[in-house]
């Protein structure tokens, strides 16, 4: 019996390859193809581009465990780096901005995790429902226009360096260390992996898996409001269609980094691998002058495929 | 500890003492009057048949039931059993069939689950003192694996371990077990009676249910024998032979008076199955029936039945082996054996035999849509004139065919499983406990459809965990173990003791 | 028989004669959204806005129509107004480049129909969630249908085709006559068929469905190519009344078919709910929608609106099947 104290590391060298493989494979496909793209500019790029995306698919990861999604996402992304915008340019403060979008974001995420643990509907249709919430509060705010004129001090979140290293970058970092100590090492890490695997468990110790649900919920709406502020300085503006769509990605880097929608098996290192990868592709594909249309249907044609393998893998 | 020390902790003052303990659903008196007492150090086995009451006593005694009257001693000291949280206080465990495990947790983690060490920082988990303690209890088990391991990566019988580690940990004194080596290798259920071995020795009292002789023999210090919700004796291995407690389960008075005519002369082979394997675990099964008989397959539960009834109707793959139905093979999926002419009436009917938010009516038309409806335009009155004939046909007791079938009783209710065949004009029938959870009139009505359905030229295979209801009702009947046919039984040898014989394991 | 006594019918418990009652509250709170809306402003009651009213709904209505069957069989389709779009860019370039409005229209019908079968077969075959399985698709067709437009915009087309989506006849819009064909199509197929009677059956329990002999998948795959036809219809009657057609023409027209099946009464989780009730839903949805236009709310808060009306939809129907045993 004592061979199976190596199965865990085994485990997860044996699921490795799935997005591994397909990280290595799209990096040496644009290497080969894409000029420019191994340059140490252009991948530098990758990581700071990829930065939003690692703070919605992380806590896209831990709603996925619960055998959930977050279709809003992206919409409330929108909304809340109108927040900054807006909240910025009438304050002059780059932190009212984030406070404002982080609350709205949480608010969002709370919405959804009521929606979900309390009402009992169905997650993909609350979320839906809440992802034109959002989308018509971000036209209401914003007046279907730009909000432009912004601090710099917003800006300055995106393009600036520490140490050397873009800020964005250590975001990321930063927000992957967060998530990778909160799911692995402490007991709020411990229940998501039951709220998904086994919540009848959860319930025979004592816990209320209903307010797990919700506050899992409701930290994907505050990583929305933070990813806010970098989408703001992004684009040096509000845009009532910025965020559009990126649920969609965060939800790929998931799939393709190897979490199940089933039984709680959740993968972090998988997700920012997929978040990786997706990076890579859109950038790959960017480089060699394809539009983001087709940029688009290739993550959605990644997902099918995902899906369809994790469906097998779960059926063996 | 030696043997002599364990049999004087067995024969100390009781752990826990349950006296007139009764229990009732409505319809049914699940538990009457029954009394025993566990004592530290010793494996108290419950035996007796489905329905005898093991899983209601189960249940009362880990709280999830109150009992409707009697009494619990503990220690001498008369104590309430009303909720999880008392009998957990009491030190009462219970593993279950299904595991109350998280897959993707490592086994320390599901030990300790809702108990976790507190780390320094708030919220965190101290990770080697959980690791250390889970290490500590999985020793004291002689379960020897690293508590690091993924529990969706352990076997059966590790998560088993990891169930008990789980009780142990809540410092349980009594463990409750169901039938914990259903699922188990032979070398898997060496290492859990070593186990058990252990835990006695450290004085923790065992209740074992199961359904197996041999074990019993092995490691049962006291065997309590329940049937139809009342203990019907208490005795010692050494008091007693297997075939005196094969009687003691089954010698049940029930009032069959339902009187059949026997085939003497069966008609034409209408179902001819041969060396048929699939990947659910049946293997090499030969099964014929005749026009005009009621084959009875039976079996322990597990043992494969409901898995043969789903393979010949298609419902799940089949690896190797021939389906010969009216002389042609047979082959695909549910719709291709229901064209054909043959039906199942599934085991849980109301997950998987009725539409339960759903008319009677459409209920009873469903499989028969193609059959009435040749043009395939549906007219709701005829088939409510059809449904509201099967309503007559089969006296189905509801107030129209517009009531949602999930209000009509269980007889009821598998009268309509029944109807929607009748309808569609099947002409083999599959059963698979068609008498569960009906009360005793309305058994014998179905019996009587039965015997209609087969006077008037069908075939039935019926699956029962009644044995007395075999015998009663069968011509002949196949005795299924482990997956495989282990013996079949004619008319003349038909009796409840031989099923009982076949279907048990003598290892 | 004791079980007579036992099972004393409260035709009030019976689902049946409750999803009659929904319906007439429904149809109750589209009169009263009228009423409340013809005194409030009083454009409402004009007969251009009221035949406005009904093009409108009749829009939502083919996406929703086809989407019911899918919503009937407890699953969902989230690709149909990506669907839309991308039909209508095709059928639009094979008019301009054949000269034949039914050439158009049959590439329309016949991109949806492969469409929605694709998604059938993602959902049979390969047993991905229809969630999942369409909103992947979704976002496939998005990313074809930009790439294809390339940010172009396709228009004029001939007269004869334009009259489909904003002709008249007899004094009432083709469309309407169209959503009264297919409305008493769709009744029909739902009701008066045995596929009909068989995706109800599909919905209620699909285990049993499989072990009454009902053919599943094939059923499935049925539904979805239908539901993928429907929103190649709707597509052409987006391309005849706009007169053009645009890569992101089905951004917003989802969530308005979603809207319109749950308030029309058609459950979430399967076997519950009629064409009809589809009908009614779109027609208060757009009540809804027009009388926010009306009374100069800005059209911002359109999708806001019709997400809390998803979600009361779904809360109400929630609330029916608890009740139920």
């Amino acid at each position: 019996m004592s061979d199976l104290a190596i199965a865990a590391p085994l485990r997860a060298v044996q699921r490795l390859p799935g997005v591994a493989v397909v990280l290595v494979l799209l990096i040496a496909l644009f290497g080969a193809i894409a000029p420019g793209f191994l340059s140490a500019a252009n991948l530098s790029n990758v990581l700071v581009q990829s930065t939003i995306l690692t703070m919605l698919a992380l806590p896209m990861t831990l709603i996925i465990m619960t055998e959930g999604i977050d279709l809003s996402m992206g919409a409330v992304l929108t909304l809340t780096s109108l927040c900054v915008a807006i909240v910025s340019l009438a304050t002059k403060s780059m932190l009212l901005g984030l406070g404002a979008a982080v609350l709205v974001g949480t608010a969002f995420g709370l919405a959804n995790g009521l929606l979900v643990a309390i009402a009992k509907i169905p997650p993909f249709v609350a979320t839906l429902a809440t992802l034109g919430m959002a989308q018509g509060l971000s036209l209401i705010v914003s007046d279907g226009q730009s909000v432009v004129g912004i601090p710099h001090s917003v800006r300055d979140v995106y393009s600036a360096q520490l140490l050397g290293i873009p800020v964005p970058i250590l975001m990321g970092v930063a927000s992957y260390g967060l998530f990778h100590a909160l799911l692995y090492h402490t007991r709020f890490g411990t229940y998501v992996f039951a709220l998904g695997g086994n919540r009848d468990a959860l319930r025979y110790a004592g816990l209320s898996p209903t307010r797990l649900l919700i506050a899992v919920y409701a930290i994907g709406g505050l990583m929305a409001g933070v990813a806010g502020l970098l989408m703001t300085a992004r684009m040096n503006s509000g845009h009532p269609t910025a965020g559009l769509g990126m649920e969609f990605d965060a939800i790929a880097a998931v799939a393709v980094g190897g979490t199940s929608f089933e039984r709680g098996n959740g993968w972090l290192l998988g997700t920012l691998l997929g978040v990786l990868a997706v990076g890579v592709l859109r950038n790959g594909l960017n480089l060699i002058s394809l539009p983001s249309s087709v940029q688009v249907a290739s993550v959605g044609v990644l997902v099918i495929a995902a899906m369809f393998l994790d469906g097998l893998r779960s059926r063996a | 500890m030696s043997d002599g020390a364990a049999s004087a902790a067995a024969s100390s003052a009781p752990l826990l003492e349950l006296r007139g303990i009764s229990k009732s659903f409505p319809g049914v008196k699940a538990l009457d009057d029954v009394s025993f007492a566990i004592h530290p150090g010793e494996v108290h086995m419950l035996l007796g048949e489905n329905g005898a009451g093991k899983s209601s006593l189960m249940k009362i005694l880990c709280g999830a039931y109150t009992a409707d009257a009697g009494e619990f001693y503990y220690k001498g000291e008369n104590v309430t059993l009303s909720s999880t949280a008392e009998a957990q206080a009491l030190g009462i465990a219970v593993i279950f069939q299904e595991f109350s495990l998280v897959p993707f947790l490592d086994i320390a983690q599901n030990i300790f689950l809702g108990r976790e060490p507190k780390g320094r920082i708030p919220g965190t988990i101290d990770r080697r003192r959980i690791l250390a303690d889970a290490k500590r209890v999985l020793d004291g088990i002689g379960f020897d694996i690293d508590p690091k391991v993924v529990v969706d990566t352990l076997g059966v019988a590790q998560q088993q371990m990891v169930e008990i580690a789980k009780a142990i940990s809540q410092n349980a004194r009594i463990l409750v077990m169901d039938e914990p080596t259903a699922a188990l290798s032979d070398r898997e259920v060496e290492l859990l009676f070593a186990l058990i071995a252990r835990l006695k020795a450290d004085g923790v009292a065992i209740v074992y249910i199961s359904h197996r002789m041999a074990e019993v023999f092995a490691i049962g210090d006291r065997i309590t024998v329940l049937r139809d919700g009342r203990r019907i004796d208490q005795v010692r291995p050494a008091e007693v032979t297997p075939d005196q407690l094969v009687r003691m389960m089954v010698g049940r008075n029930v009032d069959m008076t339902y009187p059949r005519r026997f085939a003497e002369q069966p008609g034409e082979l209408v179902l001819q199955v041969k060396g048929l394997s699939a990947a659910t675990g049946i293997s090499d099964i030969d099964i014929e029936v005749r026009q005009g008989e009621i084959v009875g397959l039976c079996g322990l539960v597990g043992s494969g039945r409901t898995e043969v009834a789903r393979a010949i109707f298609g419902a799940d793959p089949v690896t190797t082996g021939e389906i010969i139905f009216d002389g042609k093979p047979i082959t695909g999926e549910p719709d291709v054996a229901a064209r054909r002419g043959i039906a199942l009436i599934p085991e849980s009917r109301k997950s998987e035999g009725l539409a339960l938010l759903r008319s009677v009516g459409d209920n009873l038309v469903v499989a028969a849509l193609k059959k009435l409806f040749p043009s395939r335009l549906y007219d709701p009155r005829g088939a409510q004139r059809t449904a509201e004939g099967l309503i007559r046909q089969l006296r189905i007791a509801t107030p129209s065919a517009r009531q949602m079938v999930g209000l009509l009783s269980g007889g009821n209710q598998q009268k309509v499983v029944i109807g929607k065949w009748l309808a569609a004009g099947a002409r083999l029938f599959i059963f698979d406990e068609p008498t569960r959870g009906i009360d005793i009139g309305a058994k014998s009505e179905i019996f009587a459809l039965i015997d209609r359905l087969v006077a008037e030229g069908a075939a039935a295979l019926m699956i029962s965990s009644e044995q007395i209801e075999i015998c009663h009702v069968c011509d002949r009947a196949y005795v299924m173990r482990d997956g495989r046919i282990a013996g079949h039984l004619a008319r003349s040898e038909l009796t409840e003791e031989n099923i009982v014989r076949l279907g048990m394991h003598h290892e | 028989m004791t079980d007579i006594a036992k099972n004393a019918p409260s035709p009030a418990w019976s689902l049946l004669s409750h999803n009659a009652a929904q319906l007439f509250y429904r149809l109750l709170a589209a009169l009263l959204i009228c009423i409340v809306l013809s005194v409030l402003s009083d454009a409402f009651l004009s007969l251009g806005n009221i035949l406005n009213v009904l093009r409108q709904a009749s829009l939502t209505f083919f996406i929703a129509s086809g989407l019911t069957l899918v919503v009937l069989t407890a699953g969902l389709d989230l690709s149909v107004g990506a669907n839309v779009a991308l039909s209508a860019c095709l059928a639009g370039t094979v008019i301009h480049q054949t000269g034949s409005p039914t050439l158009g229209i049959l590439a329309g019908l016949l991109t949806g129909g492969t469409v929605g079968l694709m998604n059938g077969v993602m959902v049979t075959a390969m047993r991905i969630p229809s969630f999942i399985a369409t909103y992947g698709m979704l976002w496939v067709l998005n990313g074809v249908t930009y790439w294809y437009m390339a940010g172009e915009t396709i228009h004029g087309f001939p007269a004869g085709f334009r009259q489909i989506g904003s002709g008249y006849f007899l004094g009432l819009p083709i469309p309407v006559y169209l959503l009264l064909v297919f409305l008493a199509i769709g009744t029909a197929f739902a009701q008066r068929t045995v596929w009909g009677q068989e995706i109800y059956a599909i919905g209620a329990n699909p285990v049993a469905a499989r072990l009454s002999g009902i053919p599943v998948n094939c059923r499935l795959l049925l539904v979805y190519t239908v539901s993928g036809t429907m929103a190649g219809l709707a597509s052409i009657i987006f391309l005849s009344r706009l007169n053009s057609a645009e890569a992101d023409i089905g951004e917003s027209l989802t969530l308005p078919a979603i809207a319109a099946v749950l308030i029309g009464g058609t459950s979430l989780f399967g076997g519950v709910g009629t064409i009809f009730g589809t009908f009614v839903g779109a027609l208060i949805l757009t009540l809804v929608l027009n009388g926010m236009n009306l009374l100069s709310i800005n059209a911002n808060w359109q999708p806001l609106v019709t997400g809390i009306i998803v979600i009361i939809a779904v809360w109400l129907d929630m609330r029916t099947r608890r009740s139920a045993p």
